[in-house]
């Protein structure tokens, strides 16, 4: 029933009023709607115009369905703006800024300051101090002399 | 190990760490 015209322009509605809601959420809703619609319109037993209307009234405005979602959750733009705070400000500019005025030390000091975030996820921190540990641990080895002998070296 | 190559990887292992985790912020926003 996902091709009755009126029930896509009524999804496509709800989509576009449904901005303000995470990605997630919105197709949720949306499917959530969906499968409305079609549980009615097979309750009716016919999926005609008139019967589509009558489901689609009685479900209301997608725009009220969005705003009575909305009250449940956060405003939208707190969400956006809690994305990012103090010590994620500091961690990624300790992680840039840091490693080039305090080498070694910075990046370390970041990822204490990425590890104490709860904007980043346990894989996303992991990944982050992988690359970070890897990376640094090139030159450190290189600095501690450890690697290939160089050529023409009369060591050992 | 060249003094280049080692002055080149201590910045770029942060830089590296930071552009991913901005990524990974920024796509959950969307």
């Amino acid at each position: 029933m996902d091709d009755e015209p009126l029930v896509r322009d009524y999804l496509g509605r709800l989509e576009s009023a449904a901005w303000p809601l995470a990605a997630a959420r919105r197709t949720e809703l949306v499917g959530e709607v969906r499968e409305h619609i079609d549980a009615a319109l097979t309750e009716a037993g016919r999926a005609d115009e008139v019967t589509v209307r009558n489901v689609l009234e009685r479900l209301g405005p997608p725009e009220e369905i969005v705003a009575a979602e909305s009250e449940g959750e956060a405003p939208p733009q707190s969400r956006t703006s809690s994305s990012w705070g103090a010590i994620e400000i500091i961690a990624v500019l300790l992680l840039t800024v840091g490693a080039v005025f305090i080498p070694f030390v910075g990046p370390f000091v970041g990822l204490v300051f990425v590890w104490a975030s709860t904007r980043w996820t346990l894989p996303e921190k992991l990944i982050a101090s992988a690359i970070v540990i890897g990376l640094l641990l090139l030159p450190i080895l290189a600095i501690l002399g450890v690697g290939p002998p160089q050529p023409g070296c009369a060591c050992g | 190990m060249d003094v280049a190559i080692v002055a080149f990887l201590i910045p770029l292992a942060g830089i590296a760490a930071a552009i991913f985790l901005v990524i990974a912020l920024v796509r959950r926003r969307r």
